[in-house]
């Protein structure tokens, strides 16, 4: 099956040069759709509804690739029209009329119009089960004018509102497509679902309704491995053309023949943090949280743990945001200052971690270094996402924990107090509110605010700023620099 | 009996199982440094100047993670074994005592043993792993389980042996009841074949907790355990291969160690080759 898989590969670059030669602006959707690409993922989705299901790798694989929002974010974090032309936004900054694009399928070949708008957004507050999904209790309400216009009228101004469109919150739902989310998503994309083969791959063919530029490869395959190295080997014998993320930096030289192999090292949003549980002894006293932000010395961590590869942060903002700050220097590495804070006193932790390589290396760094001051963290790898996603993310059972958050512009899980870092401060609230309702001026002062306030309170640690690690093969086109949506977007990609 | 000139694999063996041994007790009391502690600046350190094996990526030292390894993997082993041995033993000598009339408590016996050894051991600590978190206890009990059926198996056949001798029918007709005659007469007897199964089942264990470390399974990180070591190295494996030679040298050498001593145990108690030395 493989090797057929790799002639189709072959056979579609051959043609793909053919298609080249002859300029590759006036291509026909008949020669593109012969190119295949497969691209290796760590973590396999447990099913395809990002609406009722956590985890980053359903929304990774299927937004902007299989469903579409009205707007999406580009390479620089910059809002995009998608579905909507455009849009205007009344002076009171309350009003959002989209004027949506005609001609617009679904894959199931449903249109799609102004009543696709109300119904999807309105199932965000009426069916999604996702924690994120707080970020639409802005809304007031969405109604059709025309079907190709909708008007969402929000309860105060947000400067969040349009950005969490942008996300999977924003996808787009057919009416008569929602019955069976969780294996036949049905969107507006470039790709629709091919096929999937659970525990080893999911395929994506192009759409051949799109509205837009089709998609210069015909065929993506996302394949899912779950041991870093057995990834690495894919790309080394060709059984895959792009590693989406490298898992073991370390590895990297392999990969260094320039003949052979591209790389590509960016930023991304992901925030590798060191959860502490604020809700439950020993972590619901300031003093002991920030005991283990001096206790733990980042840069050897990011060092040993992965590669140095990556970038120190000091609070929940990547470097991409434009309210970052450099806030690493608020907990400087000091053992003894730990140690006073602690006061003498010992703890053993629950360090429960996700079984992923990013995640067991750091866990090591992390023990040692706590073990330095007196705190005994034990380390139990949960399966993930299932086991690791039940025991910490929903009931809370742990002290510690490393997770990397990549969801974009994600400084809001702390303002509710029911995630699984059990934060509350009031104040952190009203800062976010503030910054939500305010001014552009006034939205950076405050988020700027706000993350220190984190960073102060040691409302957890952040180890480091995940990078975009991706390897292909050379000639491999349309890679993501940085990866800061919640996607990885195909619909660029294309073999020479 | 004490002229008997040992052979090789049995010396060989012995020394091999030896060292792993000797390198787990010392290790209890002293290791060149502190084996899961974290050093940045000593990232993969060459060999020498205290770090006679050099270092792995987090500045680890690799002989003291080697000789804790050698510990963990010893203990998995005894659990294990010890499991096997404790459960399987039993149940074979009582199926290969079941008189004729009670044939079928033998048949059940031996065929929830085939049952469970169909399953392989290591399906079996995953499956254990998944529902109890993973883990050394899960891993050891997971393995012991598995090796029940060896130890029943070999224990009924030397069982059977010795049932029909001539002691063991003075016995019965003596009076003695079952219970008395295993303990007096059938254990004692069929104790070197345990012993040589107990051997190479401990060759076997050692193989089983190295993989289920090395796929997660198995010890928790960081305590050292050589599968995992060679799990961590492999990223490692082009740019500094000794950091996977030396836990895989471990395992093979250990593995080897014990099922030599198996081997030569097996040839030093048999007691037909005993009889054909004279």
């Amino acid at each position: 099956m493989r090797r057929i898989g790799i002639w189709i590969a072959l056979g579609g670059l051959l043609l793909g040069t053919a298609a080249c030669g002859g300029g590759s602006g006036g291509r026909s959707g008949g020669t593109a759709a012969k190119e295949s690409l497969s691209v290796g993922f760590v973590a396999e989705p447990a099913n395809l509804d990002f609406t009722s299901t956590e985890g980053a790798a359903i929304p990774q694989a299927l937004l902007v690739n299989v469903y579409e929002g009205l707007v999406k974010l580009d390479q620089d974090g910059r809002i995009q029209p998608l579905l909507a032309e455009k849009w205007d936004v009344s002076p009171d900054r309350k009003t959002y009329t989209f004027t949506l694009r005609k001609n617009v399928t679904f894959s199931s070949g449903a249109p799609f119009t102004a009543d696709d708008v109300v119904f999807s957004l309105g199932r965000v507050r009426t069916d999604w089960k996702l924690k994120i999904k707080s970020q639409f209790d802005v809304i007031d309400k969405v109604d059709k004018k025309d079907d190709t216009t909708a008007v969402v009228t929000l309860k105060r101004p947000s400067n969040g509102f349009l950005y969490a469109l942008a996300t999977r919150l924003g996808a787009m739902f057919s009416r008569t497509g929602v019955a069976d989310l969780a294996n036949k998503p049905v969107g507006t994309g470039p790709y629709q679902l091919g096929a999937w083969k659970r525990g080893d791959s999911i395929r994506l063919d192009a759409n051949p309704k799109y509205w837009g530029t089709k998609p210069a490869a015909g065929t993506v395959t996302l394949k899912y491995f779950k041991d870093a190295t057995a990834m690495n080997n894919a790309l080394l014998t060709g059984g895959i053309d792009v590693i989406s993320s490298v898992q073991a930096p370390e590895s990297l030289q392999q990969f260094a023949d320039p003949n052979r192999f591209t790389t590509v090292e960016g930023t991304t949003n992901g925030e590798v943090v060191l959860s502490l549980n604020n809700g439950r002894p020993p972590f619901d006293d300031k003093k002991a949280r920030q005991a283990v932000r001096y206790a733990i010395d980042h840069k050897a961590l990011l060092d040993t743990a992965w590669a140095g590869r990556g970038k120190l942060i000091g609070s929940m903002v990547p470097p991409t945001d434009p309210w970052y700050e450099d806030r690493t220097g608020d907990y400087p590495y000091d053992p003894a200052k730990a140690k006073e804070l602690l006061g003498g006193k010992t703890y053993t932790v629950k360090m429960r971690i996700p079984n992923l390589p990013y995640a067991v290396a750091s866990a090591q760094v992390v023990k040692s270094q706590l073990a330095q001051v007196g705190i005994t963290a034990d380390i139990e790898p949960l399966e993930f996402p299932a086991r690791w996603l039940d025991v910490v993310f929903k009931q809370g059972d742990y002290d510690m924990s490393i997770i990397n958050h990549v969801e974009p512009r994600d400084m809001g899980i702390f303002a509710d107090k029911s995630y699984y870092f059990r934060y509350d401060n009031p104040a952190f609230g009203k800062l976010l509110a503030s910054a939500d309702e305010g001014s552009e001026q006034q939205q950076t002062d405050d988020l700027k605010q706000a993350a220190k306030l984190l960073s102060d309170d040691a409302a957890a640690d952040w180890l480091f700023l995940f990078p975009n690690l991706i390897v292909a093969k050379k000639g491999v086109t349309g890679l993501p620099q940085n990866a800061i949506a919640e996607s990885f977007d195909f619909t660029g990609l294309a073999k020479q | 009996m004490s002229g008997r000139r040992l052979n090789l694999g049995l010396v060989t063996g012995g020394a091999l199982v030896g060292v792993v041994v000797a390198a787990a007790l010392v290790s209890f009391v002293w290791t060149p440094h502190d084996p899961t502690l974290v050093d940045a600046a000593g990232k993969l350190r060459e060999p020498g100047g205290g770090y006679l094996l050099g270092a792995d990526k987090f500045g680890r030292d690799t002989l003291s993670q080697l000789m804790v390894g050698a510990r963990t993997t010893l203990y998995v082993g005894v659990v294990a074994v010890g499991i096997a041995a404790v459960v399987g033993t039993p149940l074979g000598v009582a199926a290969g005592m079941a008189p004729r009339s009670r044939g079928w408590l033998s048949e059940l016996i031996m065929r929830v043993n085939d049952l469970v050894f169909a399953f392989p051991a290591l399906l079996l600590a995953v499956m254990l792993g998944a529902v109890y978190g993973a883990g050394t206890l899960t891993a050891m009990i997971a393995i012991g389980v598995a090796t029940v059926p060896a130890f029943a198996r070999v224990a009924r056949a030397a069982t059977m042996q010795v049932m029909v001798t001539d002691y063991v029918l003075a016995a019965r007709a003596a009076g003695r009841r079952g219970p008395a005659i295993a303990v007096r007469h059938v254990l004692p007897n069929i104790g070197s074949v345990l012993i040589v199964q107990a051997s190479v089942s401990f060759a076997i264990a050692i193989l089983a907790e190295a993989a289920l470390s090395f796929l997660g399974f198995g010890t928790r990180p960081p305590t050292p355990s050589w599968g995992r070591m060679l799990q961590e190295s492999q990223e490692l494996l082009f740019s500094t291969p000794r950091l996977a030679l030396w836990p895989g040298l471990a395992i093979a050498l250990a593995v080897l160690g014990f099922n030599l001593l198996g081997d030569g145990l097996r040839d030093h108690l048999d007691p037909k080759l005993r009889s054909a030395r004279g």
